[in-house]
Order: C-alpha cells, then sequence, then structure tokens
C-alpha cells in the first residue's frame, strides 16, 4: 500500500485488548470459602466471564468484574456476599 | 404567548408535531432520531395528541407508511436517520411525485460506509436532487417551529411537496436549550387543519397519482417539478415572514450574520453554525471585517440570496464549510452549490471549500478562528481560486491496556452490568470456536463490538451487517468459503430480536427456504434495546416500552409476540430451537447439535435464545439468570426443539409456575392489574397444552 493512503483499520483477531470495567462497580462480590461448595455455577451464570476455577475455589478478576452481583444470587450456599466500596 | 422550558432538539420536534396537529405518525427506531418517536408516543398514551401511530418492521415501511398516509389525505410525519435514511430511500425518491406534502425529520447522522453515531450529512445529502424541501436548523427552538412552518410550506397549494427537516444527531437531538412551547391556538391559527386536495387518493376522489410516466414526459415533468420547488421560495419567504410577525422568529431561506462590511464570508449550516458565529464574533472585535451566512433551506437552493450578499457587501474571498464530501469532486456538496452561484459574479470570488465534523467530530470556534485565519492570510487569495481545506483532528489513544490472546472472549465489553446477552454470547462464542464467522447485524452486542475498536473482544471476525439483509449477508460469506474450498467455517448470524422477526424476517427466510447451511442466533431481550427499549415484534403482550408507554389511552403493547417457531417451523428447516441461560446445559447441546447440522450442510439451523435485560425490563441486575429461569418455569419461555421435524419439549417442569412470579419482578410490567396477568398467563397455559401435546410428533 502506497505511503500517501491511510491503511484500512485491521482488527486482530490473535490478539484482543481491553480497558478494565472495575471502575463501573458499586457493589463487589466477596466469596467466604468456608461456604463454597465448588459447585462452579457462579462460573458459568457470570454475564462477564471473569470468574475461574482453581484448587482453592473460585477467584474472581475484579478487573473486569462490573458488580451485578448474579453469582451472589445464583450462589445456593450463599457463600458469595455484596460488599460495598465506593 | 407560550411558555419558556428546557427541550432536548428531539423533543422540540415532537411538541412541533404534536402542535402541528399531526394525525398519523409512523416510525422506527434508531439513534440518534429515537427520542423524537418516543415523545410523540407519550403524548398519544396519554392522549394529549389524537393521532394514529404506526409501528412498522422497519425504516422502509416506515416512511412508506407516512407518504402513503399524506397520498391518503392525513397530516403525517415520520423520522429516521442514517442507515434508516438508506434503507427507506426507494421510498424517499419517490414521494415528491404523488404531490403528497409530510414531513420527515432527520436527526442527521452518518451513513456508514464506516459507521459512527453522531452527525455529518452523508445521509440526506443523498437526497439533495430529489425534490424534496430540505431544511438544516441551527437550535432546538427552530427545531419546533421548522415542524410548524414546514407543514404550512409544505401543504400550500403553490408547493405540495415533502419536506425534510435536518437536526444535526447529539448536536442538537440531545443538547437542551431553552424552548418557547407557542400556545395551541396561536399555532391553530398559523397551521391551518390539512386540506384534501382533488388528487388525494380515496374513493370519491376526482383522480389520483400514480407515478407512472411514458419516457418523453419524463424531461418536462423533471422541469416542472424544479419549478414548482423553485416556486416554493416564494412560499417559504411568506410563511417564514408571518411566523416572524405572530411568533417573533423570523428565519429565512438563509441567516445573515454580521455581513455588514464584511471582506470575508462564511457560508454555513446546522448546528456548527453557533461555533462559527462566536469565532466571528471573536475576530469582529480583533477588527476583521468577516461574516456569516446560514444556509437554512437548502433545498430549493437559496442561490441568489446568497449572490446577493455577496455583491452587495463586495466579499473578497468566501469559506464554505461543508459536513459531507462529494466524493469525486474533491469538495463538499454546498461548497460545489456555492460554486455555480459565484460563476455569475464578475470578477470571481476565491473559494475555499472546509470539510469537517465528519462522524460527528465537534467543529469548535477555534477550528472556525483557523479557517477565517486561512481565508485572509491563505493562497487562495486571487479571483477563479478555489481550494478544499480538511479540518482533522489527532483521534485519542484507544487501545485497551489489558491483552488477551488466543481467545474466543475477552471481558471488558461495554454490555451493561447484569446483561443476558453478554451473558448468552459468552457462551455461544464458546461453543462456536474459533473456525466461526460472526455475521452481526446492529444490536447491542454489535454496537459494543463496535464501542471496541480498534480492537475486539470476540475472538473471531466479524461482519456488520445493515439490518434488512443479515441473511444475505450470512449467504455470501458461506459461498466465498465454499468456492475457496475453506473446509469448517461457522457462518453463524448474531442477530436480535428486532433483526429478526421485523426488519430481517425476510432475509431470513429466504436463506432458511434456500437452505443456506447458516447457524442464526437470536437473542430476544424483547424489544429494541440497542436504540433504548422500543416495542418490536417478540414484545410481550402489555409490556411497556417506550413506543408502547403507560397511559391514559395506552396501556403498553397491545398485541401478542409473533411467534418466529412456528414461522420456521412452516419453512421446515433441520434444526429449530429454543435455549435460555437458566439453562446452560440446554443451551450448549443444542448448539452443537444445531453445528453438526450446518456442518454438513442439511441447512439453516435456528436457535432463539431468551436474553433478560435488566435495563429494558426494569429488574436489578443481579436478577437476569433468575428471571430467565421463571421465565421458563411459568411457560413464558418454553424450552424446546424440532431436530428435522420431530418436536420435543426439552425441558418439562410438571406444573407451570404462576406467572406472577415472572412478570412480579419486572418494571415493565409494573401497570399490570391481576385480571391483566390472568389473560396472559391462561394465553401462556393453553399454548403449554398445545406443546405438550405435540411432545414426541413429527410435525414435517
Amino acid at each position: 500500500m502506497s505511503e500517501e493512503l491511510p491503511e484500512i483499520p485491521l482488527i486482530r483477531v490473535d490478539t484482543l485488548w481491553s480497558e478494565p470495567t472495575a471502575s463501573w462497580r458499586v457493589l463487589k462480590p466477596v466469596i467466604d470459602p468456608g461456604k463454597c461448595r465448588k459447585c462452579w455455577l457462579c462460573v458459568d451464570f457470570c454475564p462477564e466471564g471473569v470468574i475461574s476455577k482453581s484448587e482453592e475455589g473460585p477467584v474472581i478478576d475484579y478487573r473486569f468484574c462490573k458488580g451485578c452481583g448474579v453469582c451472589a444470587n445464583e450462589c445456593p450456599t450463599k457463600a458469595i456476599s455484596m460488599v460495598r466500596e465506593v | 404567548m407560550g411558555k419558556l422550558t428546557l427541550l432536548s432538539g428531539n423533543k422540540a420536534v415532537a411538541y412541533g408535531v404534536k402542535l402541528s396537529r399531526v394525525q398519523v405518525v409512523s416510525a422506527y427506531p434508531i439513534t440518534p432520531q429515537t427520542p423524537i418517536v418516543e415523545y410523540i408516543a407519550e403524548f398519544v398514551a396519554k392522549g394529549e395528541l389524537k393521532a394514529e401511530y404506526v409501528h412498522p418492521e422497519g425504516e422502509h415501511s416506515a416512511i412508506g407508511a407516512a407518504l402513503a398516509a399524506a397520498i391518503g389525505g392525513a397530516r403525517s410525519f415520520t423520522a429516521t436517520c442514517s442507515q434508516g435514511f438508506g434503507y427507506g430511500f426507494e421510498v424517499i425518491a419517490q414521494a415528491p411525485a404523488y404531490r403528497a406534502p409530510f414531513l420527515m425529520a432527520v436527526a442527521n447522522r452518518t451513513l456508514g460506509w464506516y459507521w459512527a453515531l453522531a452527525s455529518d450529512y452523508s445521509d440526506t445529502m443523498t437526497a439533495r436532487d430529489l425534490g424534496w424541501i430540505q431544511y438544516y436548523v441551527e437550535g432546538c427552538q427552530e427545531c419546533l417551529d421548522a415542524v410548524i412552518q414546514l407543514y404550512r410550506i409544505a401543504e400550500d397549494e403553490r408547493v405540495l411537496l415533502p419536506a425534510m427537516m435536518c437536526l444535526d444527531g447529539f448536536h442538537i437531538s440531545h443538547s437542551s436549550e431553552p424552548v418557547n412551547i407557542p400556545d395551541q391556538a396561536e399555532v391553530d391559527e398559523f397551521l391551518p387543519p390539512r386540506k384534501v386536495y382533488d388528487h388525494t387518493t380515496d374513493p370519491d376522489s376526482e383522480g389520483y397519482v400514480f407515478p407512472v410516466l411514458p419516457a418523453p414526459l419524463h424531461t418536462p415533468y423533471r422541469r416542472m417539478f424544479e419549478e414548482v420547488l423553485h416556486r416554493a421560495k416564494g412560499v417559504i419567504k411568506e410563511v417564514t415572514k408571518e411566523f416572524g410577525e405572530r411568533f417573533g422568529r423570523e428565519y429565512g431561506l438563509i441567516e445573515e450574520y454580521r455581513v455588514e462590511g464584511a471582506d470575508h464570508l462564511l457560508i454555513t449550516m446546522g448546528s456548527m453554525t453557533t461555533a462559527a458565529k462566536r469565532a466571528v464574533d471573536e475576530a469582529r472585535s480583533e477588527g476583521v471585517k468577516v461574516g456569516l451566512i446560514r444556509v437554512a433551506f437548502y433545498r430549493p437552493f437559496p442561490a441568489e440570496e446568497i449572490r446577493e450578499v455577496i455583491e452587495r457587501e463586495g466579499i473578497a474571498s468566501v469559506g464554505v464549510v461543508d459536513r459531507a464530501v462529494a466524493h469525486g469532486t474533491r469538495m463538499g456538496p454546498l461548497g460545489l452549490d456555492v460554486l455555480s452561484v459565484l460563476y455569475n459574479i464578475n470578477g470571481r470570488v476565491p473559494v475555499t471549500n472546509f470539510i469537517a465534523g465528519m462522524g460527528g467530530d465537534d467543529v469548535s470556534v477555534s477550528d472556525f478562528r483557523g479557517m477565517i485565519g486561512k481565508l485572509i492570510k491563505g493562497s487562495c487569495a486571487s479571483g477563479g481560486c478555489v481550494r478544499t481545506v480538511y479540518v482533522e483532528h489527532k483521534p485519542p489513544q484507544m487501545r485497551g491496556s489489558v491483552e488477551f490472546k488466543d481467545t474466543v472472549y475477552a471481558p471488558g465489553c461495554q454490555l451493561c452490568a447484569g446483561c443476558g446477552a453478554t451473558l448468552v454470547t459468552r457462551h455461544v462464542l464458546r461453543v462456536i470456536g474459533k473456525r466461526s464467522v460472526i455475521v452481526f447485524p446492529p444490536n447491542c452486542v454489535s454496537a459494543a463490538v463496535a464501542m471496541h475498536f480498534p480492537s475486539n473482544w470476540i475472538g473471531v471476525p466479524c461482519v456488520l451487517a445493515n439490518y434488512a439483509a443479515t441473511g444475505a449477508y450470512a449467504r455470501g460469506l458461506l459461498r466465498a468459503y465454499r468456492v475457496r474450498g475453506k473446509r469448517g467455517v461457522k457462518v453463524v448470524a448474531f442477530a436480535g430480536d428486532g433483526c429478526t422477526a421485523d426488519i430481517g424476517l425476510q432475509s431470513l427466510s429466504s436463506a432458511a427456504e434456500c437452505g443456506e447451511p447458516i447457524l442464526w442466533i437470536t437473542y430476544d431481550n424483547e424489544a429494541y434495546m440497542n436504540t433504548g427499549i422500543q416495542r418490536s415484534g417478540t414484545t410481550p403482550a402489555k409490556a411497556w416500552t417506550t413506543t408502547t408507554p403507560v397511559g391514559t389511552v395506552w396501556r403498553g403493547k397491545r398485541e401478542f409476540p409473533k411467534d418466529l417457531i412456528s414461522i420456521m417451523i412452516a419453512h421446515r428447516v433441520p434444526y429449530i430451537a429454543t435455549a435460555s441461560p437458566a439453562f446452560l446445559r440446554d443451551m450448549e447441546a443444542k448448539l452443537r447439535r444445531a453445528i453438526g447440522i450446518v456442518e454438513r450442510g442439511e441447512g439453516l439451523a435456528y436457535i432463539h435464545i431468551h436474553s433478560p435485560c435488566p435495563t429494558g425490563w426494569r429488574f436489578p441486575e443481579s436478577k437476569t439468570v433468575e428471571v430467565a429461569r421463571l421465565a421458563v418455569l411459568t411457560g413464558a419461555w418454553p424450552l424446546l426443539e424440532v431436530d428435522h421435524g420431530v418436536f420435543r419439549l426439552t425441558v418439562k417442569p410438571s406444573k407451570l409456575k404462576p406467572l406472577k412470579e415472572y412478570v412480579g419482578m419486572q418494571g415493565r410490567f409494573a401497570h399490570l392489574s391481576d385480571d391483566d396477568i390472568k389473560e396472559v398467563e391462561a394465553a401462556l397455559e393453553s399454548n403449554w397444552r398445545r406443546l405438550l401435546e405435540l411432545h414426541g410428533k413429527k410435525l414435517f
């Protein structure tokens, strides 16, 4: 492509870039490991997909959690509480 | 004397429509026009405006119904912009032939090409040569005043042409200013009821216009229509003068601003004029002799009026500011029009054509100071010189800071917290995997893709389809991969309910009937959520939306939703299913079954997924999955599949839960009485019994 012509902006598929959405949050989900039975429903139902599995239980990526509270609402053992952070 | 209040441009248009006692309103949602028709819906719902309100399936029909209402003798109104304007273009082109006056408000927005949400004139400029009256307002008061005046002008016996009122998207449509709302009686005196002319089409009329002509009549008709449009200038002058006398606000074909004794002249249109005027004021205070003309009526073009100012003031250089490009001419459309004006002036005036504000880019006072500077000092000082200058700004750094490698999905999209569509999208992506291409019509999810520019949160290629052609885009891609021998590429149409049930239904129907192996996913949030909660073909009965508001006259949507599953059954496609994000295993199994079917080339697979929307349905964002689950358990969203004609309920509660548990959680149903709920519940129960009977049966 000639240098004077603008490059068509190509959107990459192999690498994605996102900006954290943590600042959207008013309430923060906090997991009580004592109550968690590792059913992983929170992992499935988190709309954002920011909860992952680990040996110790679910891990929340707070950089991208928007604080919707679906995880806490769906948790069958009430192991997740929504804590005000602002 | 009216009352002074703070109104957005869109709301001012709606008040203009109400005061003009418009009888038929027909419109389809599109940003940034939508609030106009939402406010009008409110007026109708509350009984403040007695008008017929049409909810068509797309702009082609929305503009068509408004035109036809005018052909039938009613005062009618529609509003659109951008892609909707493009989709309705065929109707727009035909409208003048009927000599049936009506008004279309256009909240100007870029016509994609590359899409944007805010204003430039690439949409309405495509219609500048079709014989419409085109008016571009500068502010919110003018929105209201222009509606009333344009009905008077368009309906005048000497005119009888459609009129387009253009207000800059967001810059005017969503900005608020103090606006005087005149008294109804004052407006009634100025604007009499719509006359019914001899050529109004009804069985009692003298005759009617059928817009077809033999070839030898086309040239003379073009000449005659051109004469009519130019004659309209006289009517415009009369009407704007009378309006000024009655209401104290006079607008003409053009507005002259500080042109007395000017050496240099800026010519502008629309909202940017306000910033240009401030720049003129600043320059004047420094002794620079600069003035401004704002072109209010762009069609008919005020050539004589502009020429008169240039000759009277002995203008030495002209700067024309265009918010559009006439590609292939190196100029903007207004620049070209002004050039034609200057041709007849002795000792030709040099012209600088500034192209600015494309895609809604702000054009600031300092930008205009720069333009004025170029007029004074520029190289284009001698007669006959024409040049074009692009007013460009540096974009901000846009790429997000967190990197994700080789994934189909990354978090961080701009969809609302608790969004059902986000949950649906991410699971669909997980199942379809990397060897997929997604065809997106406009919807919340594709808007979130657009907002992520210059990256994406979806790790497969996405194609932005025009709304009504979604099925066709999928077909074209599929055929390309076939001829290129690309195996195992899944073409997935990811459409909302508005696309599937309304504007995109015929392209889906055609793809289904032709057996195209496409995976069509509908995520159904039961309204146009991307434009802000307008009624769609799948909105449930009695639900509040912004175009089916609750008032003394209206009580939410009157009709039951369109049954897409039955429509797909009628197409005999190999796989049809509903799914819910509350039943993820069920959804995943259906997606896998559908993928197998399209990969084997058996035909189109259709999956219709419920997608609760906390914002539009008005429930707390933590309840998204709970609401989805209750929809299934109350029979509001039965989970079923039709696999090669065999019908099966995939989740079969032994007894349906009371509907109140589901609707009671949602603000959109807050106005429902117990009887209302019972009525809907009875319909759902009867549907459930029908589905139980079908269970296990072969339907085709």
